[in-house]
């Protein structure tokens, strides 16, 4: 049937699933709002000086990549390059199997779920452990995150489990105190026994040279005092001018994720081990990946490269608490998603050019967004592209005769007083396919058409 | 043959070229992201207090009552860098006070103290360095943390804290112990680190 696959998986989707999503983000939106009013008077204004920030820096990102090379390298960092996914991918395990490391422990990012690392890990022998307990989970599961900032909140304590169980890490015990402490014993092991501990960054500052690394659960910290060497996944973007911009970003970033002033551990990581200072990783190898990153930039949607990965945007938005982010079919979901998951599709961008129709424009998204991304204008500017390459178009109903109607006064007269007759038409039977998935919930008010003219003329006469 | 660098920062150039005007950098006061309500708070010492006992990190200015506290909670073993063995003739009472800490014993400490390399008051956060915290796995494996914050070392703000930052090869703010929520949103402490997360002011 001609459906938007979005909403064919929100409506299949399982009740208790859509309201977990439903409540998690709707309580994320409202801690957000909580704080943010608590602490500023003009949080916007705040919001829009962010924006500004992020999008100076990507608009010089010449500059600044090639800054924080050289400032990444003084540091005694090694820097690398990657073009594409499988670029990056394969630039992780030359520099693991170089080293002759066989386990690795990771913590939560982004970048390396878009680049699918784990899978190639996997594929040459490398043990590699997400240490994050939500990508713990997903990772035993073989399942994909389903939110950017909390990757489980399609699951319940019981999937949990039952998961821990069939891992072997304990009979089944639901109680989420206890699932959090095996993990923790687990990860202990794992930590100790890692040869490198792969991130991503939050931020990397042009100038100095610092990557900025922020959690809640402490796991990047652990992936970075056992192991010996240090792996960063990095996508271009993350780039910023100076330390000095953290006073605005880190600020929004906390309050916008998890309504934190701040995340529980904000690193600043500055280069590997030295001779006085031996405790981190004695290697340090910063990986810029573009997977695209640079072609959106030369499209009309670059501000989407501010994104912070914050996950306001789905809290907010009510199509992701409908749909819950598998809906998206990608490692973005959301309305941060719907732009960016097509545009990093990069050929491919015709499969995913139903996702910014998955969208009522309502702007929530660009309302909550700490680096005010003009959501709803970049959805419109991506529809537009996916209507000039001819995409697929379910859900959409030729507008033709529409066009031709409107734009002809006669015919459109005519058309308002024969209408009438739609009155008696039983519409469910109709044999239009786009219109049956809008009619199941749905019916039409009575045809009134043509009454506003008479009004008008009536008006005119007196 | 051009290398991926080559590759990057080309498609990186074409793609800012045609731009007809660039953003300029946003100048903005050191203050602008301050909580509106920082104003009104005078005392730094007593700010920080405030916001770290909010964050979930207890505070304490004496060594009696952190010792007495860390007893309550069935702390046996703790360990003791050397330069604060002055604290540790104040630990007599527990079973085992070392200033070792070694990998094969990371799951024994049940408390660590290391002096922090300064903290913030607006958020109530500890900041640890390489230099203070000379082993990185002993303020973070035990269940109990105490980091030991020197009044003088107290910034106001984040953003004075941003721009006083050391050089040192990892510097990490710590707001609050350890904590997850991603079990049903669920708030649960100590997932990774420090499930007890608690500041000695001297
Ligand atoms: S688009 Fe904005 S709101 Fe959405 S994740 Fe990115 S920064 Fe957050």
């Amino acid at each position: 049937m001609a459906e938007q696959k979005v909403e064919l998986f929100a409506r299949r989707l399982d009740r208790g699933v859509q309201q977990a999503v439903h409540s998690n983000s709707a309580a994320g939106t409202e801690k957000r709002y909580t704080v943010l009013g608590t602490d500023y008077s003009a949080p916007d204004d705040l919001r829009r000086l962010a924006g500004q920030i992020r999008q100076h820096a990507i608009e010089h990102l010449d500059t600044y990549l090639e800054q924080a090379e050289q400032s990444l390298k003084r540091q005694g960092a090694h820097v690398h390059y990657a073009v594409t996914a499988e670029d990056a991918c394969r630039a992780v395990s030359d520099i693991l199997q170089k080293a002759g490391a066989k386990k690795v422990v990771k913590s939560k990012s982004m970048i390396s779920e878009e680049i699918h690392l784990n899978d190639h890990l996997g594929s040459v022998g490398i043990e590699s452990v997400e240490t994050d307990l939500g990508e713990y989970i997903i990772q035993i599961d073989g399942d994909h995150p389903s939110h950017i900032v909390k990757p489980i909140i399609h699951k319940n304590r019981r999937d949990i489990a039952k998961s821990f169980e069939r891992e072997g890490l304990g009979d089944y015990n639901d109680d989420p105190e206890t699932i959090t402490r095996r993990a923790r014993v687990f990860m202990r092991d794992k930590y100790l026994q890692a040869d490198a501990g792969i991130t991503g960054a939050n931020f990397v500052s042009a100038e100095t040279g610092r990557l900025v690394l922020v959690t809640n659960e402490g796991n990047s910290r652990f992936c970075l005092a056992a192991p010996k060497i240090h792996i960063a996944l990095v996508g271009i973007e993350k780039v910023i001018p100076s330390d000095a911009e953290l006073a605005v970003l880190l600020n929004l970033l906390g309050r916008s994720a998890t309504g934190q002033q701040l995340t529980v551990y904000t690193e600043f990581i500055n280069g590997p081990a030295r001779t006085d200072r031996p405790s981190g990783p004695q290697e340090m190898h910063v990986i810029f990946v573009d997977n695209e990153r640079s072609q959106i930039l030369a499209s009309d949607c670059r501000e989407i490269l501010r994104c912070i990965r914050c996950g306001a945007c789905l809290n907010v938005c009510p199509v992701y608490r409908q749909a819950s982010g598998h809906a998206y079919r990608s490692v973005y979901p959301g309305p941060v998603g719907a732009v960016l998951s097509p545009l990093l599709a990069g050929k491919n961008f015709k499969q995913l050019a139903d996702l910014p129709k998955a969208s009522s424009l309502c702007g929530a998204c660009n309302e909550v967004c700490p680096v005010d991304i003009p959501i709803p204008d970049l959805l419109l500017k991506l529809r537009n592209r996916g209507h000039e390459e001819h995409a697929p178009s379910p859900g959409t109903p030729p507008m033709g005769a529409f066009a031709k109607l409107a734009s002809s006064p006669m015919l459109w007269r005519f058309a308002m007083k024969s209408n009438k007759v739609m009155n008696l038409v039983p519409l469910e039977k109709l044999p239009l396919p786009y219109l049956q998935p809008w009619l199941k919930t749905r019916t039409l008010p009575e045809w009134r058409g043509g009454e506003f003219r008479s009004w008008m003329k009536d008006r005119r006469k007196k | 043959m051009s290398t991926a660098r080559e590759q990057i920062f080309s498609s990186v150039r074409a793609a800012l070229a045609p731009l007809p005007e660039r953003t300029a950098r946003p100048v903005f006061s050191k203050d602008v992201a301050e909580p509106h309500w920082l104003a009104a708070e005078a005392d730094s010492l007593a700010l920080f207090q405030k916001r770290a006992e909010a964050t979930g990190t207890k505070c304490f200015t004496d060594m009696e009552s952190c010792a007495a506290w860390l007893r309550s909670q069935g702390v046996r073993t703790v360990y003791i860098p050397a330069p604060l063995t002055r604290l540790a003739a104040l630990c007599s009472e527990f079973s085992e006070v070392t200033s070792e800490y070694t990998r094969a014993r990371v799951n024994e400490i049940d408390a660590a103290f290391t002096p922090a390399a300064g903290a913030i008051a607006e958020s109530g956060s500890i900041i640890l360095s390489d230099e203070s915290t000379p082993d990185r796995l002993a303020a973070l494996a035990p269940w109990h943390h105490i980091a030991l914050v020197s009044r003088a070392e107290i910034h106001r703000t984040i953003a004075d804290a941003l721009a006083a930052m050391p050089d040192d090869p990892n510097l990490i703010w710590v707001t609050g112990p350890s904590k997850t929520a991603d079990v049903e949103g669920i708030l649960i402490q100590g997932v990774h680190g420090p499930g007890a997360q608690a500041c000695l002011i001297l």
